[in-house]
């Protein structure tokens, strides 16, 4: 062994591959190797299909707005901040129109899908992409009242959106509150990426505040409530010489103008996609060509 | 005495020239990175730089004549293969850390480059404290 070691170029050259074996091994393991861990139990209502028919053949739509007895969205596009953004004002008759969904219906790691795609196939009316969880070993995931992960995030930033079985929304920090006391509460959903924006009325960022090291503007996806069943999605374009992106601070700033109570931070960058009535509503630029990044999940409304 | 000084400063050469591609490493991924960035991959040519150029400047300024001892080329290969794992592990967190996510594994190449790292070391100890005994 000893001799073999000491041959001048053998080991530099054995070692040298095994690096790189081990090196694009744990890429691939984090960045595309699929790995499913559980499937996402179907459950059809058949009362609540026959209400989704009757209540979408009555619906009023247009390219900006939809309207039927349980769900009203509207969506103005503005330009602030050197940047387009996309806002959409919800309001719905119960909390169950608001709901998230995993990619091809399974919780794992890198088992995606774009946003498009997912909310074609849950036939959403309205859909945004998630927290992206199946980036990440940490962090509260708990989905239409399932738990599929309850470690919490080692980052100085965990806080997670808790929605409930009322539809409200808040903002808990996971290293303060257990997954068990959130189900305990009656929560439905918890996303976890953040941070929160806007919590109990009052701006909760400030202008140095960032998601990882980040520090400049982009595209972001948030979510936030000014009253009960009353939503504002605010998704802005960004990385671009057209629509830098908005800080942090700016995306709390037009929650707040709109009278949102709390408001938290998705997954955003690349991921950023709004999707309204089988139409992409803002510009992603997270995928190969630009276009639709793969997510793991979506919060979307409907049926 | 000058052929060994020769040959280890070679070896500085060649890590100062990593140091410097690790620097470089570093800023174009930075260009793609949208503004976000890692100390582990800032950081990541101190491995080269301290580890590597400054240890074997050390070496060739006050003990070049262990190039002589038998487990010098064990000792050279554990090693540089220490502080090529602690840099591949640095730049693989730091490509991680901007992505903004994580791996189990990235743990592995720390220790696994520490060890040889310390494994290196232990025997270039032995053979010296070896080679002293011999010639007390």
């Amino acid at each position: 062994m000893k001799k073999f070691i000491s041959k001048p170029y053998r080991w530099a050259a054995i070692f040298s591959v095994l690096l790189a074996v081990a090196f694009t091994f744990t890429l691939l393991n984090t960045f595309i190797l699929p790995k499913s861990i559980t499937s996402v139990t179907a459950v059809t209502a058949i009362a609540t299909s026959t209400t989704s028919s009757a209540a979408k053949s009555t619906a009023v739509i247009t390219d900006k707005s939809y309207a039927d007895e349980n769900i009203r969205i509207t969506i103005e596009t503005v330009r602030k901040y050197n940047s387009t953004i996309y806002v959409a004002d919800i309001q719905v008759t119960d909390a169950s129109y608001l709901k998230t969904a995993l990619a091809n219906n399974t919780y794992g790691r890198n088992i995606t899908a774009t946003t498009s795609d997912i909310a074609e196939t849950k036939n959403a009316i309205f859909a945004i992409n998630g927290d992206f969880y199946g980036f990440r070993d940490g962090g509260y995931v708990l989905r239409n009242g399932k738990v599929y992960r309850s470690s919490v995030r080692s980052s100085e930033n965990n806080e997670s959106l808790v929605i409930d079985k009322d539809g409200n929304l808040s903002v808990i920090s996971e290293s303060q509150v257990s997954m068990q006391s959130l189900l305990d509460k009656g929560a439905s959903q918890v996303l976890s990426f953040g941070p929160g924006l806007v919590e109990n009325g009052k701006i909760a960022v400030t202008s140095s505040s960032e998601v990882g090291q980040a520090m400049t503007s982009n595209p972001r996806t948030a979510i936030g409530q000014i009253s009960k069943l009353h939503y504002i999605v605010i998704v802005s374009d960004g990385r671009t010489s057209e629509s830098q992106g908005l800080s942090l601070l700016q995306l709390a700033q037009e929650f707040k103008e709109r009278g949102c109570i709390e408001a938290y931070n998705l997954d955003g960058g690349g991921s950023s996609t709004m999707y309204f009535n089988g139409e992409i509503i803002n510009n992603p630029k997270g995928g190969g060509s630009g276009g639709e990044r793969k997510v793991s999940d979506i919060v979307y409304f409907g049926y | 005495m000058k052929s060994q000084r020769k040959q280890i400063r070679k070896t500085i050469w060649i890590y100062l020239i990593l140091s410097v591609t690790a620097v470089v490493v570093n800023k174009v991924y930075g260009i793609f990175g949208h503004g976000v960035d890692s100390p582990s991959m800032t950081w990541m040519f101190l491995y080269p730089l301290l580890g590597g150029a400054l240890f074997y400047f050390i070496i060739e300024r006050f003990i070049p004549h262990i190039i002589k001892f038998s487990g010098y080329r064990v000792f050279y290969n554990m090693y540089n293969s220490g502080i090529a794992t602690l840099t591949f592990g640095s730049l693989l967190k730091g490509i991680l850390d901007i992505a903004g996510t994580n791996s189990t594994y990235l743990v592995f190449f720390y220790i696994v480059g520490g060890g040889f790292i310390a494994a290196g070391l232990i025997i270039m100890f032995i053979k010296v404290i070896n080679q002293k005994r011999v010639h007390v």
